[in-house]
């Protein structure tokens, strides 16, 4: 038996994929992690009220995410329910967050395999190409990254592991002046999407996407707030084609899905493990309120050989940052976003575990912890979305391989165009390997 | 002549690279520079001979060793990037995984601190790097500039027994003035090198030491600061708060 081994490029982290061949056919191929940190390990005895500053060095993409499904859990385990000026400041924080990562996604990691695969420019394979590939993609890119890095800067107290964000709401109120500051921010990203969005149209609407991209029967795990779009908050749910959508509340997610400590993975407890998915193609099929009328004029540009397959993921990534700066801007004219509330203390203890669910940019993001007599971590479940993904990560590249090398033999071409189907998950590998 | 740079990541949370992307100048930096290696926009796979090489992570498993002293040889320059490669980071919490500064194996030329580190300061460094100037770094504390109007007050009287205040006790730097030593919370300002424009104790918080120290010798630094402060006992108890983002190592 033969093992091949490919470093991933453009992906965040260090992922590896491991080709078997065997009597000249390759039998798996398995999408792997170099470097697991043991976050879950050292966090134990740490105060409560420590963890949230130290959760968001898990990863420099979801910074935010990390941050506040921590301070979710510890205010589960205290029982307090947070001011509206709080959870409205958190929303526009993930916003930020989202804005930056799937900018920085699809621009420098997506877009030179979208370029190549529907044969547009195949000369996109370094930073500089792609930078000179369209200069006016360029700046619309670089403006929504800055507006991402300005709003956590005036909301977070800096653009990456945020400072504001802690058990019992956030550190901030902000000023009528930072207010209509980050009112015109969010104004310029619409513009700079509605560009974005248009030349995506323009470039890919009018082709095929490849077969290899076409997902399986998928079951969609996510968070929902009454079928409407909020990564905030809402419960659980699963919804496979042609069945009835299961919700449940987080602290019954053992039922569905757990891990074990030591073992690296989650384990599913339902049938067809191997399709379940999270992100933003979840969002998009588990919500029937998807935003604003300009999205649904967006949507009926691709029908069903598009929405049924990974790469779409790449679009709905561009109407998620459009869907929440528009929806920012209604949190920034809220009249409860100015009433400034005392943070709430925590006093004593309610339960000896907690759990905080949000909706990460890369899908579900969920900290289960348990709390002993002294205030400190006893235990601690992380479920990240990246390690959702993986089983079906791993089937479709698989499947994909399989059918490549027998047609060609060619196991250079295996080792490039896998990665591409890796690379449309948009893998957060600093994440999964917590 | 264009500089070349190399851009390599060890153990991390990319949060320092994804900084550097998201620095406004980084196009400008691309047009000015060659980046022949950087793994995380880039399909190259071979790291060749460079100008400068900027390093993200700390060192935690073996076979990254081997790849720091290759590139000691290809890399006419080596900055460690941010602070897991300029200090270890926040591994240095583990007992299990090692967190190693890259500069325990490799001779470095300059370091980039901070978690991650700051935009301004950053931006200044890379700019400088560019034109072929050397990285300037404050050699002061914290203190010196801090907003907080009183003066750093290192009292033993006080009983020095919180790492963080309590959430409905937090306020804005306009509304506290004092010093956090004075009222008993315990900061890293009079040990954390000056740099990050306060932005935790602007918003109430004090100084977790994420930029690291400003001392070479972070031991006898830190040994120094803990005999003059009155730490309470659980707080001498409790792990994990001095070396947050860089574990002294009394071996040097």
């Amino acid at each position: 038996m033969l093992k091949v081994i490919e470093v991933c490029k453009r992906v965040e982290g260090h992922g590896e994929i491991k080709i078997l061949v065997q009597n000249d056919e390759i039998s798996l191929v398995n999408f792997e992690f170099k470097i697991y940190r043991g976050f879950e390990n050292f966090l134990i005895g740490k105060k409560l009220l420590d963890i949230p500053k130290i959760v968001p060095r898990i990863c420099g993409l979801c910074y935010a995410s990390q941050a506040i499904a921590s301070c979710k859990a510890i205010e589960d385990i205290y029982n307090i329910k947070i001011s509206e000026q709080a959870r409205l400041l958190r929303r526009i924080l993930m916003t930020g967050e989202l804005i930056k990562s799937h900018s920085m996604n699809f621009f420098f990691q997506t877009l030179p395999d979208l370029l190549n695969i529907f044969n547009i420019s195949q000369k996109t394979t370094t930073a500089y190409d792609l930078i000179n590939y369209d200069p006016q993609l360029t700046s619309n890119i670089y403006e929504l990254i800055k507006i991402g890095n300005e709003i956590n800067n005036l909301f977070g107290g800096r653009s990456i592991h945020l400072i504001s964000l802690i058990p019992g709401g956030i550190i901030y109120s902000p000023s009528k002046k930072n207010i209509s500051i980050a009112k015109k921010r969010f104004q310029n990203a619409l513009i700079s999407l509605e560009w974005i969005i248009e030349k995506f149209i323009e470039l890919f609407s009018h082709q095929l996407p490849p077969k290899e991209f076409d997902a399986p029967n998928l079951i969609y795990l996510g968070l929902s707030n009454l079928r409407n779009y909020n990564r905030y908050s809402g419960r659980l749910s699963l919804k496979e084609a042609n069945r009835n959508m299961i919700e449940f509340e987080k602290q019954n997610y053992s039922s569905y899905f757990g891990k074990e400590p030591e073992l690296r993975g989650i384990d599913f407890y339902f049938d067809n493990k191997k399709n379940v998915i999270v992100g933003p193609l979840t969002r998009y099929n588990i919500n029937e309120n998807y935003g604003t009328d300009e999205i649904q004029t967006y949507l009926e540009y691709f029908d069903k050989p598009w929405t049924n397959n990974i790469l779409f993921a790449n679009f709905i990534r561009l109407l998620e940052m459009y869907i929440e700066s528009f929806q920012s801007i209604q949190i920034l004219d809220d009249h409860n976003l100015t009433i400034k509330q005392e943070i709430s203390s925590l006093n004593s203890v309610k339960k000896i575990d907690g759990i905080g669910v949000i909706e990460a940019p890369r899908g579900t993001l969920l900290h289960h912890y348990y709390v002993n007599d002294h205030n400190s971590l006893d235990g601690i479940k992380l479920f990240v979305a990246t390690e959702f993904n993986i089983p079906l990560i791993n089937e479709m590249i698989t499947n994909y391989a399989k059918v490549l090398f027998e047609r060609t033999g060619d196991i250079n071409l295996v080792k490039n165009n896998v990665q591409r189907i890796i690379r449309a998950f948009d893998p957060c590998i600093s994440c999964a390997t917590h | 002549m264009k500089r070349k740079f190399v851009i390599i990541s060890l153990t991390s949370c990319s949060g320092c690279i994804s900084s550097l992307i998201s620095l406004d100048i980084f196009p400008q930096f691309l047009e000015r520079t060659k980046v022949i290696y950087f793994q995380f926009i880039s399909d190259v796979k071979d790291i060749e001979d460079c100008d400068i090489c900027l390093v993200e992570g700390c060192v935690s498993e073996e076979d990254q060793i081997s790849i720091l002293r290759k590139i000691r040889k290809q890399a006419k320059k080596i900055y460690a990037l941010g602070t897991c490669a300029c200090f270890g980071g926040i591994l240095s919490l583990s007992d299990i995984k090692i967190a190693e500064p890259i500069s325990r194996y490799i001779e470095i030329d300059g370091i980039i601190p901070g978690c991650p580190p700051p935009m301004k300061l950053f931006g200044n460094c890379l700019i400088r790097l560019v034109e072929n100037k050397e990285i300037e770094l404050s050699e002061k504390n914290m203190c010196g500039s801090c907003p907080l109007r009183g003066n750093m007050e290192i009292n033993s009287n006080v009983n020095i027994s919180k790492i963080t205040p309590n959430p409905e006790e937090i306020k804005l730097d306009e509304e506290n003035s004092e010093c956090f030593l004075a009222k008993g919370i315990l900061c890293l300002g009079p040990i954390t090198r000056d740099g990050c424009e306060h932005k935790c104790i602007k918003m109430g918080l004090p100084c977790e030491g994420c930029i690291g120290t400003v001392s070479k010798d972070f031991t006898s630094n830190l040994v120094n600061y803990l005999s003059l402060i009155n730490l309470s006992q659980e707080l001498k108890n409790y792990t994990g708060i001095f070396y947050r983002f860089s574990k002294p190592k009394l071996e040097g």
